[in-house]
């Protein structure tokens, strides 16, 4: 990298990130909002991480138990998402199998991946790329609340589906599971700070940072 | 003065140069104004500064005060009715939410309600009640209180999310039974666009700057 653009970091400048107002951190709260102004979010990795792990712990009971149960004419039938994504695709109902399995079960995943991949790359793990991780965080902040889809498909299905003892529908263990990895996730992603990349960049070309430059004082 | 301030395509508040940081890669940059209808970009990542979008205040209460209105049709009129089995049943949005209450998930449904229902309503409400006064170059009372809650309510709005998950239900149910559209449900897929075009007729810096303003 030859030349780099000046910093707010190497002038003691944080921007809010509530309102975009560009101040001098140490005044502590935003002059124009109130907010609390960081220079980075605070404990970004480890929340990242703490967040995603809960995440991934859910991931398992989310596919495994049943996500809603159908009961019909007495015969009770419990649907896990795979089942449900592999009853459209044998039914002929492609495009609605690709978009729930995309939703349910492909984003979840490759947010959880993303998320461990930022977080490798910003403590050093694996070579930063900003260029190109930042994609990998703009499609985990952006495509994240898709998921959701599949709960409320189950809300829709519960509520409509209440035919007597003809057929009913309840939501299964799974839904709770699953509404948790998506918000999770999304908290997770909120927390992540990709700033932490490009001072990853910097402490690789050994460029002097004033923040650790400053902690060390 | 007060009437010309309204007029002002983006106003820069008082108090010499302003700078913009890049939220992603934390460049520093002059906040230079842009033209209405462009954006200015980070020079280091390309990422979006801020964006001089145009008629934003006029647009964002229009957007808005038409959500508000398709809202109160959306939650009157029938939205999704089914006839199976001799039986008809109707859904709306409450009713999705209130059956996975009734029926076992409480969180779920608790969760669904506040993403569907309560997140649009505040945001809808709260554009209205910080941009209307701003139209004539005031400040509402607690205005900055509201606009800080909404850009924390923002990614929690799932409208469109919802909207996809009544048409995946559709083709689910739609081998088994009769269903049939409602008002509501055109109403809610036309509250969808209201509420994206509201929530993108105003730069998060020009609300912030013509807060300011109307503040000093």
């Amino acid at each position: 990298m030859s030349a780099r653009f000046p910093r707010a970091v190497d002038r003691g400048l944080a921007g809010c990130h509530v309102c975009g107002r560009v101040a001098p951190e140490n005044l502590g709260n935003c002059p124009r909002c109130g907010s609390a102004l960081h220079i980075r979010k605070p404990n970004s990795i480890q929340r990242t991480i703490a967040l995603m792990s809960a995440a991934a712990a859910l991931y398992i009971p989310a596919n495994v138990l049943p996500i809603m149960t159908i009961t019909e004419l007495g015969d009770v039938d419990e649907t896990t998402i795979m089942e449900g994504m592999i009853s459209f695709w044998n039914t002929g109902a492609y495009p609605i199998a690709i978009v729930i399995f995309t939703a349910s079960i492909l984003i979840p995943l490759l947010k959880i991946v993303a998320l461990v991949w930022l977080c490798a790359a910003a403590t050093g793990k694996i070579d930063p790329s900003p260029s190109m991780l930042g994609k990998v965080y703009w499609f985990t902040e952006l495509l994240g609340r898709w998921s959701m889809i599949d709960i409320f498909v189950v809300g829709i299905l519960v509520a409509l589906v209440q035919l007597g003892t003809y057929m009913s529908i309840t939501p299964g263990p799974a839904a709770l599971a699953f509404g948790g990895v998506v918000v999770l996730t999304m908290f997770a992603a909120m927390s992540f700070d990709p700033r932490l990349l490009w001072d990853q960049l910097d402490r690789m070309n050994n460029i002097p940072n004033p923040e650790t430059a400053l902690s060390l004082e | 003065v007060r009437r010309r301030l309204s007029i002002l395509p983006w106003p820069k508040p008082p108090g010499g140069p302003r700078h913009s940081v890049c939220h992603f890669c934390d460049t520093l940059h002059d906040a230079f104004p842009v033209p209405e209808g462009t954006a200015a970009r980070c020079l280091c990542c390309g990422a979006v500064l801020y964006q001089n979008r145009p008629a934003s205040l006029v647009r964002a209460t229009a957007f808005s005060l038409t959500a508000l209105v398709l809202m109160v049709v959306v939650h009157t009129f029938p939205f999704l009715t089914m006839d199976a089995a001799s039986m008809r049943t109707s859904l709306s949005l409450t009713t999705a939410a209130r059956s996975l209450i009734e029926e076992g998930s409480p969180i779920v449904g608790s969760a669904v309600a506040l993403f569907t229902i309560i997140t649009p309503v505040i945001l809808a409400c709260g554009l209205i009640y910080v941009c209307a006064p701003l139209l004539f170059g005031r400040a509402a009372p607690g205005a900055m209180f509201v606009t800080r809650w909404m850009s924390k309510t923002e990614p929690w709005n799932m409208i469109e999310v919802f909207l996809l998950g009544v048409l995946v239900s559709l083709l689910k149910l739609a081998k088994v039974a009769d269903l049939h559209f409602g008002t509501g449900f055109w109403a809610f897929a036309a509250l969808m666009l209201c509420m994206a075009a509201a929530v993108a007729s105003i730069d998060r810096d020009e609300l912030w700057d013509r807060l300011e303003v109307a503040k000093s």
